[in-house]
């Protein structure tokens, strides 16, 4: 029995951590998708942005605490160099042009090596707290921290959305000439939603590298993105709510399913493809049957008209 | 003194010419009728107007040029349109529908969330009492809690007009407000719009319905073809022979 609780704790740890990330990292592109209305496909980018800034300002010589934020602001930054051009155009090329960026981003990530080092990827950045921190204890203490942070971004957004300002986010949502002819700068607006949302990104990708003390650019594969939206279709588009029990539901499937592998006789290969499937199997009976997604509201549904 | 003046304005779509060499001028504080049969260029005219088309030709707004402006900046000057098809936003309830609309809302400025609650609480209270005020005239206040998507299309005209209302404009455009609207509230909301006319509010109406226009207009304009054909008060329009002809040509 206690062996039992000795190998399931760490285990489930490590199920929340991951999912704590992806909650966050998905609740930046729900503040874009859900509230806003604006399809990037290439959110991944500003997990990278972070990561990346992260950890290369502390290993120049920064606290960490400010690399964080270099790395949050930056993310925020690049949103807006992203978003000046292309939140203009028409929803389909603004989805291509967004996932073009995070490959470009991915490529130069690779190929820049006197910069990230390329393909070898970073380690041996400092984590937080680590020197204080039993090492048996770290990712439990990594678990709190990140719940912590979890609950500030979650309550945050969930006071946005609810203000006036959510209630412009949800104008443009639905019809962007609605809010043109009352007078609110719809341009701006959904600049300061792809801003926000990129910074979120950012923060879950200096979470991300802390966790696994390890990153290189096929960490943030345009495979990434897609669990995002995986989980906010989950979850319930425009639910901040359904987007972290999406998260967990994803995180805990994904994992759950890399045991089954022994009593399937599948290659390892081959079960990777075969959880895409079944993912992919759940989504549409979702949508068939609950397509608001599990906390969305039916009558706020984007995709509907 | 005219608040809008329209000079010699185009819009073509491809050979079609929706409007043609348009000039027109509102004084402050009036009401204007916009007539003519379907496909005359009334609604293209409104959408040059507000912004949401490019045409060629200057128009004038409270002395700005206001051609080359996005609509929001047109809105911010004091002009507020409806549209012809109503524009609910039917995925947000009636009362959000109207607590979008007014300008200038702490809330809508994301530090100020932040920075000042209750600068923003307590404007959000007044938003919300005056959108209660708005929806009892239009007799729909039953409906605030609704989402806007469950109201029948009469009830979302109304929708749109008490949401312009939120804004106190110095200028509303009106696209067929009276279209699905039952006589009596129709009544009533002339009624208000000449109140609204009275303490200096102008008003441009799309109407197809001749008494009800003639009778809230101080001048009426006519468009036929692109063109206006006719302008002037109510009384010498429905004198004009070729007026009558185009409304009366299709009825026999
Ligand atoms: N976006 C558009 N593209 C092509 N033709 C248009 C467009 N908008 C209006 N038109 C044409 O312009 C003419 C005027 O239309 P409109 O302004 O809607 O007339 P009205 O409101 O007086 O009925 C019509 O012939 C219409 O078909
Ligand atoms: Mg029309």
């Amino acid at each position: 029995m206690i062996e039992y609780v000795d190998t399931l704790l760490p285990y489930i740890t490590t199920i929340l951590l991951i999912s704590s990330i992806y909650a966050i990292f998905s609740l930046g592109l729900n503040l874009e998708w859900g509230f806003t209305g604006i399809i990037n496909f290439g959110h991944v980018a500003f997990l990278a942005i972070g990561a990346y800034t992260t950890v290369m300002f502390n290993m120049s010589g920064f606290p960490l605490f400010l690399s964080v934020i270099a790395g949050i602001v930056l993310s925020g930054f690049f949103g807006l160099l992203l978003g000046i051009p292309t939140l203009r155009l028409r929803e389909d090329y603004l989805a291509i042009v967004t996932i073009g960026f995070s490959e470009v981003l991915r490529f130069i990530l690779l190929n820049e090596q006197w910069l990230t080092r390329g393909p070898f990827g970073i380690h041996g950045f400092e984590r937080p707290l680590q020197d204080v921190i039993p090492y048996q204890h770290y990712n439990t203490f990594l678990l709190i921290l990140y719940l912590v942070i979890l609950a500030i971004i979650y309550l945050s957004l969930e006071r946005l959305v609810r203000s006036p300002w959510g209630r412009v986010l949800k104008s443009i949502r639905e019809d962007e000439a609605v809010p043109s002819a009352l007078g609110k700068n719809v341009f701006w607006y959904r600049l300061q939603s792809l801003m926000i949302g990129s910074a979120i990104a950012g923060l879950a990708g200096a979470m991300l590298a802390f966790y696994i003390s390890y990153i290189d650019p096929n960490t943030f594969k345009p495979i990434e993105t897609f669990h995002a939206w995986i989980i906010i279709i989950l979850g319930g588009t425009a639910s901040n709510k359904g987007t972290i029990v999406g998260a967990l539901v994803f995180c805990t499937f994904l994992s759950v399913t890399q045991f089954t592998n022994r009593f399937l006789p599948f290659t390892a290969h081959q079960m990777g493809a075969f959880r895409m499937i079944v993912i992919g199997l759940l989504l549409m009976l979702l949508m068939m049957y609950k397509p608001e997604g599990i906390f969305g509201k039916k009558e706020e549904l984007a995709l509907s008209d | 003194m005219d608040i809008l003046s329209v000079k010699d304005l185009k819009k073509h779509f491809g050979g079609v010419k929706a409007v043609d060499g348009c000039s027109i001028a509102i004084e402050t504080g009036t009401v204007m009728g916009l007539i003519g049969p379907n496909g005359a260029g009334k609604t293209t005219m409104f959408n040059l107007i507000s912004g949401f088309e490019r045409g060629v030709g200057e128009i004038m707004f409270k002395g700005i040029r206001t051609d080359k402006l996005s609509p929001f900046k047109i809105a911010r000057c004091g002009m507020v349109r409806t549209f012809q098809i109503p524009r609910a936003l039917t995925k947000m309830t009636v009362s959000e529908n109207l607590m979008l609309a007014p300008k200038t809302q702490a809330g809508e400025r994301i530090w100020d969330v932040w920075l000042r609650p209750r600068r923003v609480r307590e404007q959000e209270r007044q938003i919300r009492e005056k959108s209660r005020d708005i929806l009892e005239f239009f007799e729909i206040s039953h409906l605030g809690d609704e989402y806007a998507g469950a109201l029948s299309g009469g009830q979302k005209k109304l929708l749109e007009m008490a949401r312009a209302m939120m804004i106190d404009p110095s200028m509303m455009l009106l696209d067929e407000p009276f279209a699905g609207v039952n006589p009596t509230l129709a009544r009533k909301i002339s009624r208000y719009i000449r109140e609204l006319r009275d303490d200096g509010m102008t008003f441009l109406v799309i109407e197809h319905d001749i008494p009800a226009i003639t009778k809230i207009s101080d001048r009426i304009v006519f468009m036929n073809e692109g063109k206006v054909m006719a302008e002037g008060e109510p009384a010498e329009i429905k004198r004009r022979r070729d007026v009558l002809e185009v409304y009366m040509g299709g009825e026999g």
